[in-house]
């Protein structure tokens, strides 16, 4: 009856042995080689939420923080900055209760629910779906792993290459808000003024929308088309028309731009939230508010390159 | 003196334990003892009355296993133990799935991430979901292959009928099965082959019954928690239990009828499968059952070594409802439907056609009402099967990518160099061989690194050939600029800039950030037995 059913027995035992052989080496080479596995995988996956938070980052937050996280003046502060990783967290009293991370979590999950006596021109939203943004909560987790990256860079800026401004919602004022950082006394940042370093009075039309954050908002190199309004606020690219698109202004563009910059509640256009500041008429001369409606509408204008004082180099 | 009585024969106590360990031996088999079981081993025929008989008789496992079976269809190439393979594969996927599932939990802000805790923090994490990754697809395969299989011996006849019905109520299952795990992972490839999976169903006429079955798939108008759940509860426990159903009601028949005996060992038109005769016999213990062990072991240590050596369950970005991948795919045994789809609409590519495939499918045992099961008499059958092999394979083909879909050809470019997913040239080469720069297609660029001196000629040559394949983009040329973005992050930026026919220039920009220590799915296989390889990554750079 063997003879009918013709493989031998000693073939087939030989066969699960080496089967059986094969399967110990390979979950035993994997046994091997097991924590370093799981060690790369981790830094694997680290790097890989950083890969997604820098997307996330460009396409969110770069407008008003920079970038390469340097923020905008009187729009956002800097993230890529000296003063932000080794003293934020104790100048808002958090040291030792919450890790710097966790206050970046927070800050990008829930956002700012205030911006009275703010310096910056906008509120930061809520970015977490959870609290009606427009990030999943995986996003917020990898852009925080790419805000926190900026640590390296940060810590190795001298004085002048850090691009932090005082905040002014710190009990301290400015002068002292980076006395205590005396464990490196040789990094005193620049003290950039909260809204201009130039004294008010003849400063340039393209230096004030700069300096006063109007360029955090308004784009000047996109036009206002009804496929883009402009994110934060209209954009300017097209300003030199502003009649033919905007029916109020039609009769007197200047007087219409001037209006709005004094006092923004004048006219609304539909789309944006009450985020334009109403004091400017307190930060420029009545000069300066003429030539810069004049600048806005020269389809000509100049825009200078200017150095951290605010003096034009490009000339 | 009386004659005292014998002291009753003590038995040495190592003679006690013996007799006591072979009636647990005899317990544990089921009715086997200890020297039947050499017997066995020594291939001895077995004694009458043939003990070897009594565990199918007693144990509930062996008893739904025939106790012998023909000499004739126990060879290998009869039925190439593709039904055994079915079910063992089935087992396979229970086992290694239960595992998974210590670690998963089916909601969207845990899934991908628990795949990831997996991968990072569980030892053999990332080879249990290996596995269980090779053994859907090969499932899929296998009892695909069982059918062709039982089709081209013409084992569906009389009086198999139904056999075959509930074999295909089984491949359907099967393939459910392997979808809605498809889901689990929550990635960009899950979220996409899913969505366009389930929006099929949405062609179901009428209308409504459509919207109504697309809502029960997916919980919700898009996929979401409710869909994910459900997918799940598909997955581990109702197509399961339902699979259990119908291949007891398959294998009952199976037994019930015999494997049907080569065809040419029978009349035409008779079935004797079940009469075997005395001198024909393979009993199940222990011939059968040591070749389906040993066959099982050695596909096992197969799949074992090919999973650990070469093959890595693909893991992309995190499920993105608001971002269409570049290409979406089906998963591959759907190509054809993807396929058909390109040529027909939803409602005939989605309903009409897979359903009357399916009804004609069940209805072939019904409808071949040819007797014999004869190669030489079935000429029709078998032409008109692989006909119908062949058109599957080709609307398949039609369904890939390669077929009648073309991004914008900038876009395509770039997708080759640095894809959204996968990890394509750039990534293959790494961090380390990209150096800061800016590289221009128009000059002669000098390189040290000839890995990236291999990625920028394949730059220039993808938009050459792009020149020539499409119409609208003259004069191509492409520029890379790679700067640092943060410590141990590159930042790449693909533009390139064309002429279009209506003589305007073109551009097209393309952003992609490269951590020092990311590495993508595909790049895991190699690393796990390569350790060293993987170090020398991380340091490099
Ligand atoms: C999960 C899927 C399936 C499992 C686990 C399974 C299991 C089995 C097993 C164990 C056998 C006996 C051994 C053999 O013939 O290889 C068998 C026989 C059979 N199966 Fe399946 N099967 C499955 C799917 C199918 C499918 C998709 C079909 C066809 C549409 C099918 C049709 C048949 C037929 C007709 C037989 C009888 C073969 C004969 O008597 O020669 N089965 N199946």
């Amino acid at each position: 009856m063997r003879s009918l059913y013709v493989r031998s027995f000693g073939s087939k035992l030989i066969w699960g042995l080496v089967s059986s052989f094969v399967i110990v080496v390979c979950v035993g080479l994997t046994a091997q080689t097991e924590e370093t596995r799981m060690e790369i995988q981790t830094k694997n996956w680290e790097g890989r939420g950083i890969e997604n938070g820098a997307v996330i980052f460009a396409n969110n937050c770069a407008t008003c923080h920079g970038q390469q996280g340097q923020g905008l003046q009187g729009v956002a502060p800097a993230l890529n900055s000296r003063y932000f990783f080794t003293r934020r967290l104790g100048d808002v009293g958090q040291d030792g209760v919450m890790t710097l991370s966790n206050y970046v979590y927070l800050t990008v999950a829930a956002g700012r629910p205030s911006k009275d006596n703010s310096q910056w021109a906008n509120r930061m939203v809520p970015w977490s779906s959870q609290f009606g943004g427009p990030l999943r909560g995986d996003q917020v987790v990898d852009v925080v792993a790419y805000v926190m990256n900026f640590e390296e860079t940060a810590l190795q800026q001298t004085a002048s290459e850090d691009p932090f401004q005082p905040f002014l919602d710190v009990a301290k004022p400015p002068e002292f808000q980076n006395i205590g950082i005396s464990a490196d006394a040789e990094w005193t940042p620049v003290q950039l003024a909260v809204t201009s370093v130039l004294p008010m009075g003849d400063r340039d039309p393209d230096y004030l929308f700069g300096a006063l954050a109007c360029s955090g908002c308004h784009k000047l190199d996109e036009p206002q088309a009804p496929s883009s309004m402009g994110e934060s606020g209209p954009n300017f690219g097209t300003i030199h028309e502003l009649g033919t698109y905007r029916p109020e202004a039609a009769a007197d563009p200047a007087a219409y731009l001037k209006e709005s910059i004094v006092s923004p509640d004048a006219f609304r256009v539909e789309g944006y939230d009450d985020a334009m500041p109403d004091d400017f008429a307190s930060r420029m001369t009545e000069e300066e508010i003429d030539r810069l409606v004049q600048w806005l509408l020269d389809p000509n204008r100049v825009i200078h390159t200017r150095d951290a004082e605010g003096n034009i180099i490009d000339e | 003196m009386s004659v005292q009585s014998p002291a009753p024969q003590k038995k040495p106590w190592f003679l006690a334990l013996l007799s006591s360990l072979d009636g647990i031996f005899v317990y544990l088999t089921a009715g086997i003892s200890t020297r039947e079981f050499r017997a066995m081993l020594r291939g001895d025929a077995p004694g009458r009355p043939n003990t070897r008989l009594t565990p199918h008789a007693d144990a509930f496992l062996l008893h739904i296993k025939p106790s012998y079976y023909h000499e004739s269809v126990t060879r290998f190439t009869h039925t190439y133990r593709l039904g055994l393979l079915s079910t063992y594969l089935f087992l396979f996927e229970t086992i290694t799935g239960i595992i998974l599932m210590i670690w998963y939990a089916p909601t969207p802000e845990r899934a991908y991430v628990d795949m990831i805790r997996l991968l990072n923090n569980v030892p053999f994490g990332q080879l249990m979901r290996d596995l269980h990754r090779i053994g859907a697809e090969l499932m899929v395969g296998i009892v695909t292959l069982h059918m062709v299989r039982t089709y081209l011996t013409g084992s569906y006849k009389p009086p198999r009928e139904f056999t075959w019905l509930t074999g295909v109520l089984l491949l359907v299952i099967t393939l459910f099965l392997s979808f809605s795990g498809y889901l689990l992972p929550w990635d960009q490839l899950a979220f996409w082959a899913v969505t366009i999976g389930t929006s099929m169903a949405e062609a179901v006429p009428p209308v409504f019954v459509g919207e109504i079955i697309n809502l029960l798939a997916r919980g919700a108008p898009d996929i979401g928690a409710s869909g994910l759940l459900r997918f799940y509860l598909l997955h581990v426990l109702f197509l399961p239990l339902l699979l259990i159903l119908f291949f007891f009601v398959h294998y009952y028949k199976v037994v019930l009828y015999g494997i049907s005996l080569p065809a040419q060992e029978e009349e035409v038109g008779e079935d004797t499968a079940n009469r075997v005769p005395a001198n024909r016999r393979v009993y199940y213990l222990p011939e059968v059952l040591l070749d389906e062990g040993t066959f099982l072991l050695a596909v096992t240590a197969i799949i074992t070594a090919v999973t650990v050596f070469l093959f890595q369950a693909p893991l992309e970005h995190i499920a993105n409802p608001q971002q269409t991948p570049f290409h979406t795919v089906a998963p591959w045994y759907f190509y054809w439907l993807q396929g058909l789809l390109k040529i027909a609409d939803k409602m005939w590519a989605g309903v009409i056609i897979p359903g009357v495939l399916l009804v004609m499918l069940m209805a072939i045992p019904y409808l071949d009402r040819n007797p014999s099961r004869r190669g030489a008499d079935r000429r029709v059958a078998t032409i008109s099967g692989i006909v119908a092999g062949v058109l599957m394979i080709i609307l398949s083909w039609m369904g890939t990518p390669a077929y009648a879909v073309q991004g914008a050809p900038a876009l395509e470019v770039v997708e080759k160099l640095m894809p959204e997913e996968k990890v394509g040239i750039s990534r293959k080469i790494g961090y380390k061989h990209i150096p800061l720069g800016t590289y221009d297609t128009r000059e002669l660029i000098t390189t040290d690194d000839a890995e990236f001196a291999k990625l920028l000629d394949e730059f220039v040559h993808l938009l050459e050939v792009w020149e020539e394949k499409a119409p609208d983009f003259n004069d191509p040329w492409g520029l890379l600029t790679v700067t640092q973005d943060q410590a141990n992050l590159k930042l790449l930026r693909w533009e390139i800039t064309w002429i279009s026919n209506a003589g305007t220039e073109e551009y097209f920009k393309q952003d992609y950030w490269l951590h020092k220590d990311s590495y993508y799915w595909e790049q895991y296989g190699r690393k796990k037995f390569g350790v060293p390889e993987f170090l020398e990554m991380q340091n490099g750079g």
